[in-house]
This record gives C-alpha cells, sequence and structure tokens, in this order.
C-alpha cells in the first residue's frame, strides 16, 4: 500500500524470493558447517600425520571458496535485494528494528572472507597452526554470522514480546531463536557432509577415497540424526495457528512438510547404504543425487516455514500483502485506494469496476498471488460466480485462516470481486444470467446494492 | 503537486540521522575504494591483454593482478552491504521505491555481479590456459561489471527525484521504468569509471612494489605502467568532473556553491588530486595519501549532493529516533575486535618468509 508494487508476471514475488534464498540457504549453511569441517578435517590429518587427507582438505578448499564466497555470498546479497523489491514495507521494519544485528553480522562477514581467503592461499604460506587457527576463526565468524540472521528470521515467525516492547533484545531473543538456531547448525553439519560426498569422489587414491567418504558420510547424518529432535523443540515454539497450517490446515502446506520429511529419509537413506555401508562403490552421480535431494529438502522446508507464517510476514504485526494491523480499521474506513500511494485511480468509479478491482487486486493480493503463474489467482476463482468470490473475500480469514482479510470497503470488495469474476468468463453456451446482470452494474447505486450478497 | 513518497516506518530510527549518516558516508568510502580497484582493474586488464598480446610483460602483468581480483571482488561486495544497509535505514521511503520502480534492471545487478565474479575466477585461475582467449574473458566480466555500475548510478539518481516518482510510475509498468536524466546519469557514470580506472593505476602501482624481490624488472615496468594510467585517467577526470558539476541541476549546483563545506571538499579534493599527479611518478605513498584524501573529501561532497536534491522534500532529520546504545556498543566493540583479528592474519600472512614455516604433517 504504501510502495509500488512490482508483479514479476509467472514468478510472482513471492517465488522470485523461493528461489533465490533456497539457493543461498542450500550453500550458506554448507558455508557455515563446511568451515567446521575444514578445521576438524585439517586438525584430524594433522594428528594422524595424514598427508593425503591434507592434500584432499586443500583441495576442497579450493571447492568451498569459489562455492560459498561466490554464489553463497552473491545470493544472500540477491535475497536482501529480493525482498526489498518484492516487501519493501517489511523490510524497511527489520531494517528498523536490526540495522545493528545487521551491523554485527556485516564485521562477522569480513572476519570470515579475509579468513577465508587467508585460509585458501594460505597453504603454501602459513605454518600448520596458525593456518588452522584461520580456519578456527573463519568457523567462528560465520557460525556468528549465522546466529545473527537467525535470530532476525525467527524474529519474523515467532516476534514474541517485541510486538509490545519493541526493543532490539526482545525481537532478537525470541522464542523461536534458540530451537531454530540448533536446526540450522545441525543443517550446517549435514550439509558439510553434503558437499565433502561429493568432492571426496574426486580423490584418486583409493585407499583415501574409501576413508574419506564414510567420513563424510557421518558428518551428513550426524547432523540428519539431530534436525528431528530440534525441530521438534522448533515447531513447539510455533504459534498455535503456525502448527495447524502445516498440520492440515493448508493441504499445500501440510503436503511440502511431508515431503520435507520424506526428501530427508531418502537422504539418510542413501548416505547409510550407499556412502557409509559401500564406500568402494560410491561415485560421483551418487554423490549428486543425494546433493538434489538434500537441495530439494531445503527447498520443501524454506518454503514450509513461509508457509506457516502465512498471513503474517511479520507474525502478529504485519500482513504479508505489507499491511499493518494496526492500520487495517483506518484502510478499512478510508478503503484501499484512497490509502493507496501508488494506484492510478484513488476513486471507485461505477463505470469501470474492473479497473479498480485490479488496482485493488495489485495492492491487495499481488505480493503472494499472479495471474496466472505462480499461485495463479485466475486458477483459484475458477467456476466461481461473483457471488461466490464476494462472499470469500468478505470472509477470507475465516474461510482461509492462511490469507489476511480483505481490507476495504464494501463497494471495493466487490470492485475486486467483480475483476476476479471477469477473469473466467463463462462460456457462451450456459445460461449467466445472474452474474451477467451483477457484473453489468453502471450505477454506484448498483454498487451497493446489486451485487450479491451473502 | 507534491511528490508522492511511502510514509516512514513507524518503528524510530535506531540511532540520530547523523550518526548514521556518518556511518554511510565511511562504509561508502571503504567500498568505492574497492570498487574502484575492481572495475578499473578488469578494465586496465582487458586493455592490457589485448594490447599486449605478444608483449611477455603485459602477460606477466595480467597473471600477477588477476590473483587479487577475487579476494578485491569478495570486498568490494561485503563493503557495499553496510552502506546500503544504513542508506536503506535513513532512504529508504525515496530508495526502495526507485528501487521497485526498476526492479528488473536492479534485479538483474545480483546475476551481473555473480557472473563477473565467476569471470574474475575464472580468468585467474585458469590465466595460462586460457592464453589468447584470456582478454575476451576478463572484456566480459568488465562489460557486466559496467552495467552493474550503469544500473547502480541509474538508482541512485532516480532516488534523489522523488517529484518525478509518480508521473513514471503513471506512465510506464512497474519494474519496467529506468532512470529519469539519462544525460545527468552518463556524467555521472563517466565520472565514476573514470575514478576507478585512476584508482586502479594506482593500485597496481602499489600492488608491483611486492614484485620486486622476484621480478625488478617488471615491477618497475608495472609501476611506469600503473601510474601512466593513474595520470592519464585523473587529468580526463578533471574534464569529465566539470561535465558532471554542470550536468546537475542549476539548483542544485547553487545549492552547493552557497555552502562552504561543499566548496571547501571540492577545492580540497581537486587540489590533493593535483598533488597526487604531481607526487605519483616519485612517490607512490604521497600520492596515495593525496589520492585518499579525494575520495574522502568526494564522498562526503556526494552526500551533500544528495541532501541537495532532497532538502526541498525529504529531511532525515525530522524522523523519531530512539537510540539501541547497548547493541551499538557491541557492534562498536566486535568492529573493532573484528579489524584486529583481519589484521592479525594478515600480519601472518605477509610477515617475512624467514619467520614462518609452510602447512605440511
Amino acid at each position: 500500500m504504501n510502495y509500488p508494487v512490482w508483479e514479476p508476471f509467472i514468478l510472482g514475488g513471492g517465488l522470485v524470493i523461493g528461489i533465490i534464498a533456497t539457493l543461498h540457504v542450500f550453500i550458506s549453511h554448507f558455508a557455515v558447517g563446511g568451515g567446521l569441517f575444514l578445521a576438524l578435517t585439517e586438525r584430524k590429518a594433522y594428528r594422524d600425520h595424514n598427508s593425503a587427507l591434507l592434500e584432499y582438505v586443500k583441495f576442497h578448499s579450493k571447492f568451498f571458496v569459489l562455492v560459498t564466497l561466490v554464489l553463497g555470498a552473491v545470493s544472500g546479497v540477491g535475497v536482501w535485494w529480493g525482498i526489498s523489491l518484492v516487501n519493501p514495507e517489511a523490510t524497511a521494519t527489520l531494517i528498523h528494528v536490526f540495522v545493528w544485528g545487521w551491523a554485527i553480522e556485516w564485521v562477522f562477514f569480513i572476519v570470515e572472507i579475509a579468513a577465508a581467503f587467508i585460509y585458501y592461499y594460505g597453504w603454501d604460506r602459513l605454518d600448520a597452526k596458525t593456518h588452522l587457527r584461520v580456519g578456527w576463526i573463519y568457523f567462528g565468524a560465520a557460525w556468528a554470522s549465522l546466529l545473527v540472521i537467525n535470530g532476525i528470521l525467527t524474529f519474523m515467525l515467532t516476534p514474541g514480546r517485541w510486538l509490545q516492547t519493541q526493543t532490539f533484545a526482545s525481537a532478537f531473543f525470541n522464542p523461536g531463536m534458540l530451537p531454530s538456531l540448533v536446526v540450522r547448525t545441525a543443517v550446517c553439519i549435514t550439509l558439510a557432509g553434503v558437499y565433502a560426498l561429493i568432492t571426496s569422489c574426486a580423490v584418486r587414491d583409493v585407499s583415501l577415497r574409501v576413508a574419506v567418504v564414510p567420513y563424510a558420510a557421518k558428518w551428513l547424518l550426524l547432523g540428519a540424526l539431530v534436525i528431528p529432535f530440534a525441530g521438534i523443540w522448533y515447531i513447539s515454539t510455533l504459534p498455535p495457528m503456525a502448527r495447524e497450517i502445516s498440520m492440515g490446515g493448508a493441504p499445500a502446506v501440510t503436503m511440502l512438510a511431508g515431503f520435507s520429511i520424506f526428501f530427508s529419509a531418502l537422504v539418510m537413506v542413501f548416505t547409510y547404504f550407499g556412502a557409509l555401508q559401500r564406500p568402494r562403490q560410491f561415485n560421483l552421480a551418487f554423490a549428486l543425487l543425494i546433493a538434489v535431494l538434500a537441495l530439494f529438502t531445503t527447498a520443501v522446508t524454506e518454503w514450509v516455514r513461509e508457509g506457516v507464517r502465512k498471513p503474517y510476514v511479520i507474525y502478529g504485526y504485519m500482513y504479508s500483502n505489507g499491511l499493518r494491523l494496526a492500520d487495517v480499521e483506518r484502510v478499512r474506513g478510508e478503503g484501499v485506494l484512497k490509502s493507496a500511494r501508488w494506484v492510478r485511480h484513488h476513486n471507485l468509479d461505477p463505470q469501470d469496476l474492473q479497473s479498480a478491482g485490479q488496482e485493488i487486486y495489485r495492492v491487495q493480493c499481488a505480493s503472494c498471488h499472479t495471474v496466472d503463474g505462480y499461485n495463479s489467482i485466475r486458477l483459484a476463482v475458477k467456476g466461481w460466480s461473483w457471488a461466490m468470490i464476494d462472499y470469500q473475500l468478505d470472509h477470507l480469514s475465516s474461510l482461509k485462516g492462511f490469507m489476511p482479510a480483505f481490507v476495504g470497503t464494501d463497494a471495493e470488495r466487490q470492485a475486486l470481486g467483480a475483476w476476479l469474476a471477469s477473469l473466467n468468463p463463462p462460456p457462451a453456451s450456459i445460461s449467466i444470467e445472474p452474474e451477467a446482470a451483477a457484473l453489468d452494474i453502471r450505477s454506484r447505486d448498483a454498487i451497493g446494492k446489486g451485487a450479491p450478497q451473502p | 503537486m507534491n511528490p508522492v513518497i511511502p510514509g516512514p516506518v513507524p518503528v524510530p530510527l535506531p540511532a540520530p540521522p547523523g550518526l548514521l549518516e556518518f556511518l554511510l558516508v565511511l562504509t561508502f568510502t571503504l567500498h568505492l575504494l574497492a570498487m574502484d580497484f575492481l572495475l578499473g582493474g578488469v578494465i586496465i586488464l582487458t586493455v592490457s591483454g589485448y594490447l599486449g598480446r605478444r608483449d611477455s610483460r603485459h602477460v606477466e602483468l595480467t597473471r600477477r593482478v588477476s590473483r587479487a581480483l577475487p579476494p578485491v571482488t569478495a570486498f568490494a561486495i561485503t563493503l557495499g552491504v553496510a552502506p546500503l544497509l544504513f542508506l536503506q535505514l535513513v532512504y529508504g521511503q525515496l530508495f526502495y521505491t526507485s528501487s521497485v520502480l526498476m526492479a528488473w534492471y536492479w534485479l538483474a545487478v545480483v546475476f551481473l555481479v555473480l557472473l563477473g565474479y565467476y569471470g574474475v575466477y575464472w580468468y585467474h585461475l585458469q590465466h595460462d590456459v586460457l592464453g589468447p582467449k584470456g582478454p575476451g574473458v576478463i572484456l566480459v566480466a568488465a562489460v557486466l561489471f559496467s552495467l552493474v555500475a550503469f544500473i547502480f548510478t541509474q538508482n541512485s539518481a532516480a532516488m534523489l527525484h522523488p517529484q518525478d516518482f509518480y508521473s513514471r510510475f503513471m506512465n510506464g509498468q512497474v519494474g519496467k521504468i529506468f532512470g529519469p536524466v539519462p544525460l545527468l546519469n552518463l556524467a555521472r557514470l563517466a565520472h565514476f569509471v573514470v575514478a576507478a580506472v585512476a584508482l586502479a593505476g594506482l593500485g597496481i602501482a602499489l600492488l608491483s612494489s611486492r614484485w620486486r624481490t622476484d621480478s625488478p624488472e617488471l615491477a618497475d615496468w608495472a609501476r611506469r605502467y600503473g601510474v601512466t594510467w593513474f595520470m592519464g585517467a585523473t587529468l580526463v577526470q578533471f574534464l569529465v568532473g566539470l561535465w558532471f558539476l554542470f550536468s546537475l541541476p542549476a539548483e542544485v549546483r547553487q545549492a552547493l556553491v552557497g555552502e562552504k563545506l561543499a566548496m571547501g571538499l571540492l577545492i580540497f579534493g581537486i587540489l590533493a588530486a593535483l598533488l597526487a599527479l604531481l607526487t605519483a611518478p616519485m612517490s607512490l605513498g604521497a600520492a596515495s595519501v593525496a589520492v585518499l584524501g579525494t575520495v574522502c573529501a568526494m564522498a562526503v561532497l556526494r552526500h551533500l549532493v544528495r541532501l541537495a536534491y532532497l532538502r526541498p522534500y525529504f529531511d532525515p532529520h525530522s524522523l523519531p529516533v530512539q537510540g539501541q546504545w547497548v547493541v551499538f556498543s557491541i557492534f562498536v566493540a566486535l568492529l573493532l575486535a573484528g579489524l584486529a583479528t583481519v589484521g592479525w592474519m594478515l600480519y601472518a600472512f605477509y610477515r617475512p618468509a624467514a619467520n614462518r614455516s609452510r602447512v605440511s604433517v
């Protein structure tokens, strides 16, 4: 309402963020867990006087730098870019609440990047002790950056006492922060194993490969075993409605939650029987299959995490379309078109209900829906009469708890309904008199009286 | 008609705007140094790659400089995060609007940077394998980073024209609406790119001093080569700077001319650049200090230009403030600790070879 609305055609804003964020999560958690993997494996190589293992760690560090410092860092910036374009109001709020948190995270980034380069370029320059110390510095900074961003992310779903106090401390130390940190740390360890399985396949020395493959598999399995327990703890902190949404309240979210468990199980089974039990037969194709399954797990889990937050972007504070709960009554009184700054018509023209309806759609619905692509609104209302649409809009939050209520005047709701109804013109052979009569309203009186009433 | 500007977030600023603007300018200056070396560096390497294809000195120079580019790219990106954070905090109402209006182009920055970054890595890691194809790779990176610079200057200029927001919104499709004043933006872009080339030239000259131990002849030549780029670009900059100055709207220029601080910074910046020109052939250290002076002065001046543009429409000092001083203190403490840690790692990395032994089992 406060900012212009960008509609990235078939993708929709949510999917733009989702694609970039999934990629980022998949790499950034590796950036943390992989740091621990490098430090501990390098230490193991020194303790075991295993120069072949040390060579593997060197090779892995190159892969690590190329993946995390480039794709990880740039996709992180990409997530920020995405959220500021799709939901500037929420981004602005987060930055106002957490700017010093982000500034602290930025300090950790600086240390992390410097350490990563010195670690990578330092194999031929640093003594073992110093090199290892740089590895630990890297991991410490990377995990600390996770600590910060985790607090900000969980705030969006469980803002807790911040809703009353509005202080940084209550926002950061929110109810979901600690369990989520444990979950994410376990994910980091799991992904360290996933990526190590990939690089272990490049080891030419068979005896070393047979040792490294199960070693990497143990990392993966160790992390994956912790995730369900920490996950239950995390779920216990969620608002009741968020839990309901994931457990049947919204079929799509529930289904994807099931997929998350299914893909996780596949990753573990393949890793146990493939990498741990048969390291000699384990190859790159197998490792990539596990990585793809892990990416799917990441994608659906992140989707569920976003999904259960509906209808909010900041729980109990701001709806996913950027409207603050505190502004609902005002907008309801003034009307959407008068409150929104970026509309072409600030007054409802009874002669042109559909244009107004489309503008109202942009302001209230387009942050989650597209017309014909992802979460298509045309498909959502297919086969619905205007009367049906109007009834749904009037009872949106009670019929679909994961959607914000329609906020606006009755006339605006009917205009939105008129536009939505026009998206699927009924076939000519079917009698459409009631709807056609309703859609044919041409006078202001008719807006109030003629539109279908529940 | 009053400009349409989104309302402020109903959460107070976590520090006075003056402090946030100071941090914005400070971190932007740091970003500028890394970004200049990167953008100017890829441009110089492209020219070197093509012109000096058969000259072993150019080949060696591109190989050695390419080694520095990946870390420089990483720091150009990371150092850019902080100023963008403070910009969004203080000027978000303007910045988000201008960004959303040009959303597709703005989002493209992420992918252009990603491709350019991998290009830089490819060039560095495969320098000898690529051979005659190498200049092509770095040329692509140069084009990609120049496009990023172009989009950034477009958005930075667009956010300064809130009076045009609504008409642009009405006349275009949100996401595809590109910058408002092409000529101004071209001057702005040229000003940044030429500065980048000058700074990268100086950077290469400084870098070459590290080659003195193993290739003294190359080091001497590279120093002269870098200084030539620096001096040439700085001379061009005097013209481009004038172009930029006179492409600013008259009221903005007059506001700057009437402000003692702005005029003082402009004169200081120019004098420091002249000093750098005079001293560069003799002392790189003196020239570097002078250039740093110019960069700092111009970064502050840039901020004053922004304020002059926005004065009729937007005053950040009118926003409510509620300082988060405890967490700010933690930030400062961690920043100092972080810088000390980085300093220690750099010391360990660069200390004389006699004082370190290599990694082994």
